[in-house]
């Protein structure tokens, strides 16, 4: 079975083409451009590097948030076109899931971190045990300050990947001496991962009219100040 | 702080070409004044500035309108009916912020907490009928 997986949820984007859980080929940029006008011509490049045609893909699988909103539209819009095209199934894995995929085969327990902006991440907890991986908290949007009570109160070293984890390994290092910061080469979501991570899944594929982006509401408090300071009189 | 004292829209429009010449990717333009204040006049006027032959106009109904014809970009937002962080997060707004391009924000007072660092601010205030006072904030450029 054939997987093509895509990522532009976040700051980069990939994609990686596999045969059950062999890694055939991958792409990744993280180079600031629009994920709509990179993640096509990647996925040209990687089917012609590895000479596997796009009709030969079995199924699709792509992260369905959390994330950007314009980057979780690219990659969900992109992958129903083309299984809609060939008449395949599609998998949405969680972006945290995919990210916490990285760690697989190393006994650890890793925090997945997206940047929100605003002092805000999308965040979760995974515990890797051999080959078996458990969910410890939901995929949540949250304030970085409660993300740090989440990691003080883990009593043992967690591992932070995603693009919102240099910022919090260095905004927390001093104050959670059990953080660390994954490897550059592991930090962002590589489709290869997003693959692994819907393996498991495969029984549960969906037509790609089903497949819906999981944005996570952003925390109330935040939410209310903006609603406050909307300005009154002179109306438009 | 860069004060400037504008007697129309033409001047207005002058006057922010020149503020275009000071401006680096990633740079953010958080607009305030109320209607009629000039702030798409201003908006123009940086376009021009950038040398970017898009035509430039106010993104009321599409919050957003991209001027990408051109070296450096510029994302003209008008924030005026988005009112929670959600709305927001459905603008793409935060997708922009990490782009190499201008952000030239009108209505940021709805956006205030999530406005980054650096935030360059643009006052425009009417004086009189034609006359306005423009007052831009930031770092050591202004």
């Amino acid at each position: 079975m054939k997987i093509l997986a895509m990522d532009t949820s976040s700051l980069s984007a990939s994609c990686a083409l596999l045969e059950e859980d062999v890694v055939l080929g991958e792409c990744f940029a993280n180079v600031k451009l629009t994920h709509s006008q990179t993640i096509m011509p990647m996925v040209q490049s990687l089917l012609s590097q590895t000479r596997i045609p796009l009709e030969a893909v079995d199924l699709f699988a792509v992260t369905d948030g959390p994330g950007s909103f314009t980057g979780l539209r690219i990659g969900l819009s992109a992958v129903k076109g083309m299984a809609h095209a060939l008449g395949r199934r599609c998998i949405g894995v969680s972006t945290l899931e995919a990210l916490a995929y990285q760690y697989r085969g190393v006994d650890c327990v890793v925090a997945p971190v997206l940047d929100a902006r605003c002092s805000q991440v999308y965040t979760a907890l995974f515990r890797w045990n051999g080959n078996q991986l458990t969910r410890l908290e939901k995929d949540s949007a949250i304030p970085i300050a409660q993300l740090e009570k989440w990691l003080k109160n883990a009593g043992e070293p967690v591992f932070l990947v995603g693009d919102g984890a240099k910022l919090c390994y260095n905004s927390m290092k001093e104050r959670v001496p059990g953080i660390r910061l994954a490897s550059p080469a592991l930090q962002f979501v590589r489709a290869s991962s997003v693959a692994l991570a819907a393996l498991p899944d495969i029984a549960n594929a969906v037509e790609p009219s089903a497949l819906v982006p999981a944005y996570l509401r952003l925390p109330q408090a935040e939410r209310e100040l903006l609603a406050k300071q909307k300005i009154s009189g002179d109306g438009k | 702080m860069i004060q400037f004292t504008s007697h129309s829209t033409a001047q207005t429009e002058a006057f922010a070409a020149r503020i275009a010449q000071k401006l680096r990717a990633g740079d953010v333009i958080a607009c305030r004044g109320g209607m009629g204040a000039g702030k798409t006049a201003f908006a123009r006027g940086l376009a021009r500035g950038l040398g970017l032959a898009d035509d430039v106009s106010s993104p009321t109904f599409a919050l957003v309108h991209e001027y990408t014809r051109g070296e450096l970009a510029l994302y003209h937002f008008d924030m005026y009916r988005v009112s929670d962080f959600d709305e927001l997060y459905s603008t793409g707004f935060f997708d922009y912020l990490g782009q190499d391009g201008v952000l030239f924000i009108e209505w940021s007072e709805n956006i205030t907490s999530a406005l980054p660092e650096h935030t360059i601010l643009l006052t425009i205030s009417p004086t009189g009928e034609d006359t306005r006072d423009i007052r831009i904030e930031g770092d050591e450029r202004f």
